[in-house]
């Protein structure tokens, strides 16, 4: 009997459990002292719910199998998945060996993504142009202040979604820039740089 | 006599006019983004939560409060008008909300609605005033084992109500313990999970893994759905409800008032399960079944009249226990907790200006919604005719800037976008993210009593079943999990999800 992956959501669900429940359990037990049960150590508590994880993840791994259940639509695959992470970690690396700072290279590999993105997985642009959206903005905010992270942040956003006419993007920016400066930094005083930092005086107070 | 004297101090401190003002700016921002279809109130309380630190804890908590009544109230607006629900307990006011919206009888909707809803918050208000110094009289009793066990049923009971499979819900629950213990351990010192990053040793806020799972993973969905939203009805028609309109809603409402108040005090409970379950009663108890789905005026009263019952009393576990029984919950712990105020039965006692002020603010806020909300729905439903790519980047401007004021570091904008992703990928394998953010924000206080239960007892796992209050909790909770596992039950409960969602 061939055996067939009947619900592909509760399959890779199912994995993902047991990843998360493997990794915290050994990442447990070989890091942290494990106690005994009158003094727990730092590893009792994870160790148990880890492994309650891994069965769990067995199980729902075990019923993907047993039962009928919807297509999984996702428009990535596992294989980019584990390339948009190795991105992060070998310019991560590399970036340490010439000793540039780490946020640098969560910039540059947010950069990759967002390229490779949109010249060859066009439909994972709402996911990857979302979350490169705010890590962009965030990253950017002390170096280039507010101003310019938010012009970032509200294009590759934009961009993101179905319709992009740049008139309407260029007024929405002005409204939230606009609206930004006057509530959050001098209404609610948040200490955000408004000029980038290379700007000796800035014109906006 | 006493529950008058509490109830005059908390006035006292509501109606001063910095409060008063407090709780409408939060019912305004509450409709005003709880209105926007896809942003629900876990995500507009993340949302807002970041303007209220500079408050007093007082005023921070009666706008968070009234945020959380106006985002409800929005919810329910869009479901009537637009047929898409602001959140999910006003899935149900769509059935018949929207239909007699289509026969042009939206204002009588919105207006039985809004009555219903502002009816059942007076009750749940009353109810939290009696209930809640009993209750916190005996949670000041707990022990370690007690509060361990509570934690349990609270986080079995949040399995049992979400969607689809249970395993993966109990799954999700154990992620979000395990994501909460990140950071340092209490009892060793020990950096546990860190990998090295300093800003992980304080652990992951729980605003920023809320406002990813909840809010940017809602916008990347919505993104990807594309924009299918069409404003059925520009004209509301006229408010008043006719003469058998009242006659039928009234005890629509009064029987939804009952079943919310007392649903919503279950852990687990809350809006969801009080507006289903009403909608349920409602249809078996008609005289004409078959109206509903087909604008039955009882289809929306009951229900509204139960999720705003729930919602308020879904506090009382919050304010008397410090346990969150649902995800709007566990972000007001949140909110207590950054104001430096340790949720629990010390809080009634310490702070009695806070907890009965809290409780007469609920009023006030009801109160704002009725007066304003009816003659402002005209410009609700303007903002509803905004498309969608205009306001997924301004909610994206005010999460990230909300994120990053935190602690004015990147990292947690970072955060916030992996769990993100994580919150995408979790809704595509169809396991919910509620019941992860209850376990991640009971992670730490579990172990903390599970600990203390455990050297109290010298390392004897009976004391759980030994004590008998503990032992009811966890009597409760197996009880939840056999019901719930139990195929033919389990075969009724898919159904109820499925007939809620067409």
């Amino acid at each position: 009997m061939a055996v067939r992956i009947k619900a592909p959501k509760d399959f890779w669900a199912g994995l993902m459990f047991i990843g998360f429940g493997a990794f915290f359990m050994i990442w447990a037990l070989t890091h942290y002292q494990m106690g005994t049960a009158v003094r727990m150590g730092p590893a009792y508590f994870p160790t148990m719910l880890g492994g309650l994880m891994l069965f769990l993840g067995v199980l729902v791994l075990i019923e993907s199998f047993a039962m009928e259940g919807p297509p999984l639509t996702l428009p990535f695959n596992i294989v980019h998945l584990v390339i948009a992470v190795l991105i992060y970690f070998a310019l991560g690396w590399i970036f340490k060996q010439v000793g540039i700072s780490g946020d640098y290279a969560i910039l540059a590999g947010t950069a990759a993504l967002v390229v490779l993105s949109v010249l060859y997985l066009p439909a994972t642009k709402p996911l990857v142009l979302i979350s490169a959206a705010c890590v962009i903005y965030g990253y950017l905010m002390k170096p280039l202040g507010l101003v310019l992270s938010t012009l970032l942040l509200i294009f590759v956003a934009a961009y993101a979604g179905h319709e992009f006419k740049w008139k309407e993007v260029v007024i929405l920016y002005v409204i939230l820039i606009v609206f930004s400066i006057l509530v959050f930094v001098k209404g609610l005083t948040l200490p955000f740089p408004i000029c980038p930092a290379f700007m000796e005086t800035c014109p906006i107070r | 006599m006493e529950i008058l004297n509490n109830l005059i101090l908390g006035f006292s401190v509501a109606v001063s006019p910095m409060h008063l003002l407090y709780a409408l700016i939060g019912v305004m921002l509450g409709t005003l983004i709880g209105v926007l279809p896809g942003v629900g109130p876990v995500a507009t309380i993340a949302m807002l939560l970041p303007i209220t630190f500079n408050l007093s804890p007082i005023a921070a908590l009666i706008m968070l409060a009234g945020i959380y009544y106006g985002a409800q109230y929005g919810g329910s607006t869009t479901a009537i008008l637009v047929n898409l629900p602001g959140e999910s307990a006003s899935v149900v006011t769509c059935l018949d909300g929207y239909q007699m919206a289509r026969q042009g009888r939206a204002g009588p909707a919105l207006a039985t609605a809004a009555v219903g809803s502002f009816f059942a918050g007076c009750v749940a208000t009353l109810i939290i005033a009696i209930a809640a110094p009993p209750l916190a009289e005996v949670a000041l009793k707990f022990g370690p084992a007690e509060y361990f066990s509570l934690m349990v049923l609270g986080l079995v009971a949040a399995t049992v109500l979400a969607h689809g499979s249970l395993t993966k819900a109990i799954a999700m629950v154990v992620l979000g313990l395990l994501l909460g213990i990140i950071g340092t351990d209490v009892n060793s010192g020990v950096l546990r999970f860190t990998f090295d990053v300093p800003e992980l040793s304080d652990g992951i806020g729980f605003v920023v893994v809320a406002m990813g799972m909840f809010g940017t993973a809602e916008i990347i969905a919505n993104l990807e759905q594309g924009e299918k939203r069409e404003v059925f009805t520009s004209k509301v028609g006229r408010l008043m409800p006719t003469r058998e309109d009242i006659k039928r809603a009234w005890p629509a409402v009064l029987r939804g008032t009952a079943l919310g108040s007392f649903l919503g005090i279950l852990p687990g409970g809350g809006a969801l399960l009080s507006s289903f379950g009403a909608y349920t009663v409602e249809k078996k108890l008609s005289k004409h079944p078959e109206q509903f789905g087909k604008g039955a005026i009882e289809g929306v009263a009951g229900p509204e009249a139960a999720n705003n019952a729930g919602a308020q009393t879904s506090f009382i576990p919050m304010l008397t226990l410090g346990i969150p029984g649902n995800a709007v919950m566990a972000l007001m712990i949140g909110a207590l907790m950054i104001q430096g105020i340790a949720p629990g039965p010390q809080v009634m006692n310490e702070k009695p200006e806070l907890f009965w002020g809290l409780i007469a603010s609920m009023w006030v806020g009801n109160a704002f919604l009725v007066i304003l909300n009816l003659p402002l729905i005209g410009m609700w439903i303007k903002l509803l005719t905004v498309p969608y790519r205009y306001l997924y980047p301004a909610i994206l401007v005010f999460m990230s800037i909300g994120v990053f004021s935190l602690s004015n570091n990147p990292f947690d904008v970072l955060i916030m976008a992996i769990f993100g992703v994580l919150g995408y990928i979790c809704v595509k394998l169809e396991c919910e993210p509620a019941p992860m953010i209850l376990g991640f924000i009971l992670g730490p206080l579990m172990e903390e009593n599970l600990r203390r239960a455990m050297l109290l007892s010298r390392g004897d796992p009976m004391t759980f079943i030994t004590k008998p209050i503990s032992a009811g909790f966890i009597i409760a909770s197996v009880i939840l999990l056999v019901i719930v596992a139990l195929p033919a039950l389990r075969k009724k409960r898919e159904e109820a999800f499925v007939e809620q969602k067409t």
